[in-house]
């Protein structure tokens, strides 16, 4: 990406920020969203996340790669079970780190 | 005599949500951090990194952007993301704007915007209840001022040290755990457990198409799979609570 099109990314960036955090602080009396619509919100933020780092986690060079070879798979999973214990993002963050990395330099 | 006495309680409120927020400030400023070397990583130049903190102050959009940035998707696509990703403040911002309906349209659009997941959090922990407190304004101020600098004090330190940093120690992948660290949370039930699963696999089954066009399609799919199990498990638990023995004659 050119330089020109990275800052207009990070401006629209800032606008989706803004929308989503400001718009019911100023026209809140007005918007009405129906429950169905409230419920289905609550889904999209998790399915979006995952929908970004599962192809992060399992793809390698476009292909699916689920060998225990594969170290942001294995390192990734591991987490998983290290947060779903611990409830911690940092330790997650190091412990995922440290998996990852051990097995890419096959120690 | 009045005015010096609630000048007084909004200092203490203040001060008593810098005290109540400060527990948080070091992994507020650790997550910025990671976030800092994950944009440096993913090929921004440090004005653009330093850009993007300062201007989007939200870090799981900025983390979710990083990958479509690198893949060269269409701004539009980029911007979609964000916006999902976001939604969770929608439904923050819904909660915490009554309590200070009564202010300025400005003042109002810049809290909103500086009010994160753990100011929120915080402040609904302490003030549970809707209705005017003079005290409240000041105790937001006094968790999202921190809040931001902490932030912003540990992008910045990240963004440096990214750039020092060499790409063979992969410190890129930190985005990717610090994700599921958020994503994790979210899965607050079987549905959203269900959805999640779908999304995942048709992200992968579609990584190939144009656009990153797969990643739109995979959280509306999520989306409505997570919809379709809670109403099919709310059914069956209705089900079986009210209809008993005759709702088991009909099936």
């Amino acid at each position: 990406m050119s330089d020109i099109d990275v800052w207009l990314v990070i401006i629209l960036l800032a606008v989706a920020t803004f929308i989503a955090r400001s718009s019911f602080w100023l026209a809140g009396h007005h918007i009405n969203l129906p429950k169905r619509v409230q419920e289905a919100l609550r889904y999209a933020p998790a399915c979006a996340l995952a929908a970004i780092i599962l192809p992060d986690m399992v793809l390698t060079n476009g292909e699916v790669d689920v060998a225990i070879s594969n170290p942001r798979l294995v390192a990734g999973i591991a987490a998983c079970a290290f947060f779903l214990v611990k409830r911690n993002m940092l330790m997650t963050i190091f412990f995922g780190m440290a998996v990852y990395t051990y097995i890419r330099l096959g120690l | 005599m009045t005015e010096t006495i609630s000048a007084e309680m909004e200092k203490a409120a203040y001060r008593e949500a810098a005290k109540a927020g400060m527990p948080t400030l070091f992994g507020v400023g650790a997550w910025g951090l990671v976030v800092g070397v994950a944009m440096i990583k993913a090929g921004l130049t440090v004005p653009q990194a330093l850009g993007m903190t300062l201007l989007v102050f939200a870090g799981s959009a900025q983390l979710a952007s990083l990958p479509l940035i690198a893949a060269h998707a269409p701004a539009w696509v980029i911007f979609l993301t964000a916006l999902v990703v976001n939604l969770r403040f929608v439904i923050f911002s819904a909660i915490l704007a009554p309590h200070f309906s009564y202010l300025p349209w400005k003042q109002r659009a810049w809290l909103g915007y500086l009010s994160g997941d753990i100011s929120v959090g915080l402040f609904m922990y302490r003030y549970p209840e809707p209705g005017f407190d003079r005290r409240k304004l000041p105790y937001l101020k006094g968790l999202i001022f921190p809040n931001w600098t902490a932030w912003q004090v540990g992008s910045v330190i990240g963004i440096l040290l990214g750039s020092q940093v060499p790409a063979s120690w992969g410190l890129g992948f930190a985005g990717t755990l610090a994700i599921l660290c958020i994503m994790l949370p979210l899965v607050m039930n079987k549905a959203a457990l269900v959805g999640v699963a779908v999304a995942g696999a048709i992200a992968l089954a579609s990584a190939h198409m144009p656009y990153k066009l797969g990643l739109l399609i995979a959280v509306l799919a999520g989306m409505a799979v997570a919809m379709a199990v809670e109403e099919w498990l709310e059914k069956r638990a209705h089900g079986n609570n009210s209809n008993g023995r005759d709702g088991q004659g009909q099936i």
